[in-house]
């Protein structure tokens, strides 16, 4: 057998064994990376949600796609908590463009009556002990947006004329979150309707 | 394989030979992702068992490699143990998972693992190069220990979160960014020449 033909042949038996291997590795985890997915999920809307929902808000969602959610208009899960049939709050996740370093992504949850509940912080690339003490590990500075609605605070910080503490040598992080939750609450505050729209029941066959 | 040899293996791969302190190789993961005691920890044991699979399976083929593609079906060998750890990571330690990110998949192209399997197992059993995977591993997982609690103590005042530091201690940010990474690195190779000195002068 020629020598091209020989490597050739090794290489391709290693592939496909390597392939096999993964391809049953993959049908094993599937499962629980999506169950685990699921449950981190439900752990951060456990957190954020007006507590006492019955429902299941990690599959009770509905998208939506506003610049004001996130600059690219990408669509945005609102997750929705109910008891029976009254609306206990919605949660979603807006998007910070104007950070110190990168997007932070903030997660939201908003009263029917337009009042937020909760802020957490979902992702940032801030810097360490400057922009991250907005963190709740290291403050408490987003406890300062619950019970707040559209009229009840002055928003933004306070160099701009704001209610909302900035940190001695950060500035941008606070300003960007304060100003992202703003335009969150208020497509909120606009589309309330649209937020609590029933499910869409699926169809059975 | 003889006892003397067995020794010989594990004290390499852990300190004589240690992949970062001595080989200075895999010099991404290890600045990177240490930024603490945990992250530096979890790297380390996601690459040891990378380099268990890799070191054992590329000493079980290594008769039929042609050594022509040798590094190309290596390099397919390493891969498929980076996506099986992946996947398992993710399914089952979701939380570390997310913590270690792209790092996980960078495992691919850590020098330390292509390094061993063509130094290593591909001259020698399967037994052997299994046993220098997991002390080199160690080492690897022992060198980005140190690192990461030494970062997370001077940048950050805690070891595994938990605050040691008395509240007047001022956590030196610059520890937990990228260049306090290098220097804190080279700060523990001073230590670890050091430590190789001083054995050699009493032997």
């Amino acid at each position: 057998m020629p020598d091209f033909l020989r490597m050739g042949i090794v290489l391709m038996v290693v592939g496909l064994v390597a392939t096999a291997i993964l391809s049953t590795i993959e049908s094993v985890t599937r499962d629980p990376i999506a169950e685990a997915k699921r449950q981190e999920t439900l752990r951060m809307l456990k957190m954020v949600l007006p507590e006492g929902f019955d429902n299941e808000p990690v599959s009770d969602t509905v998208l939506l796609a506003d610049k004001r959610l996130n600059s690219k208009e990408k669509p945005v899960i609102f997750y929705r908590g109910r008891k029976g049939s009254t609306d206990l709050g919605a949660a979603y996740v807006v998007t910070a463009p104007d950070g110190y370093s990168g997007d932070i992504e903030i997660m939201m949850s908003v009263l029917p009556a337009g009042t937020i509940h909760l802020v957490q912080i979902v992702a940032h690339k801030e810097t360490p002990g400057l922009g991250d003490k907005i963190m709740p590990d290291k403050g408490d500075w987003l406890k300062k947006f619950t019970g707040k609605n559209s009229t009840n605070i002055r928003w933004g910080v306070k160099k701009d004329g704001g209610d909302f503490d900035q940190f001695a040598g950060a500035t941008i992080t606070p300003r960007a979150v304060v100003n992202a939750v703003k335009r969150g609450l208020d497509f909120f505050v606009e589309k309330k309707d649209l937020i609590f729209q029933p499910a869409k029941q699926e169809k059975k066959p | 394989m003889s006892e003397n040899k067995t020794l010989q293996i594990i004290q390499d791969g852990l300190w004589s030979n240690n992949g970062i302190f001595v080989q200075m190789l895999g010099m991404c993961p290890t600045l990177a992702v240490t930024t603490s005691l945990e992250n530096g920890f979890g790297m380390g044991l996601a690459t040891t068992f990378v380099l268990i699979g890799s070191n054992a399976v590329i000493s079980l083929i290594r008769k039929l490699i042609p050594s022509d593609v040798r590094i190309p079906a290596y390099i397919i060998v390493i891969a498929a143990f980076v996506t099986i750890i992946d996947l398992t990571m993710n399914a089952y330690v979701h939380d570390l998972h997310k913590v270690l990110g792209i790092f996980i998949p960078l495992i691919v192209v850590n020098c330390i693992i292509l390094g061993r399997a063509e130094a290593y197992a591909s001259k020698n059993s399967v037994g052997s190069s299994a046993l220098d995977g997991i002390s080199t591993g160690l080492g690897f997982t022992l060198a980005l220990s140190i690192l990461g609690a030494t970062r997370e103590i001077l940048g950050a005042g805690t070891i595994l979160g938990i605050p040691i530091a008395g509240s007047d201690f001022q956590p030196s940010l610059v520890f937990v960014l990228p260049p306090g990474a290098f220097i804190a690195l080279g700060f523990i190779l001073v230590g670890v020449r050091w430590i190789n000195e001083k054995r050699e002068n009493k032997a």
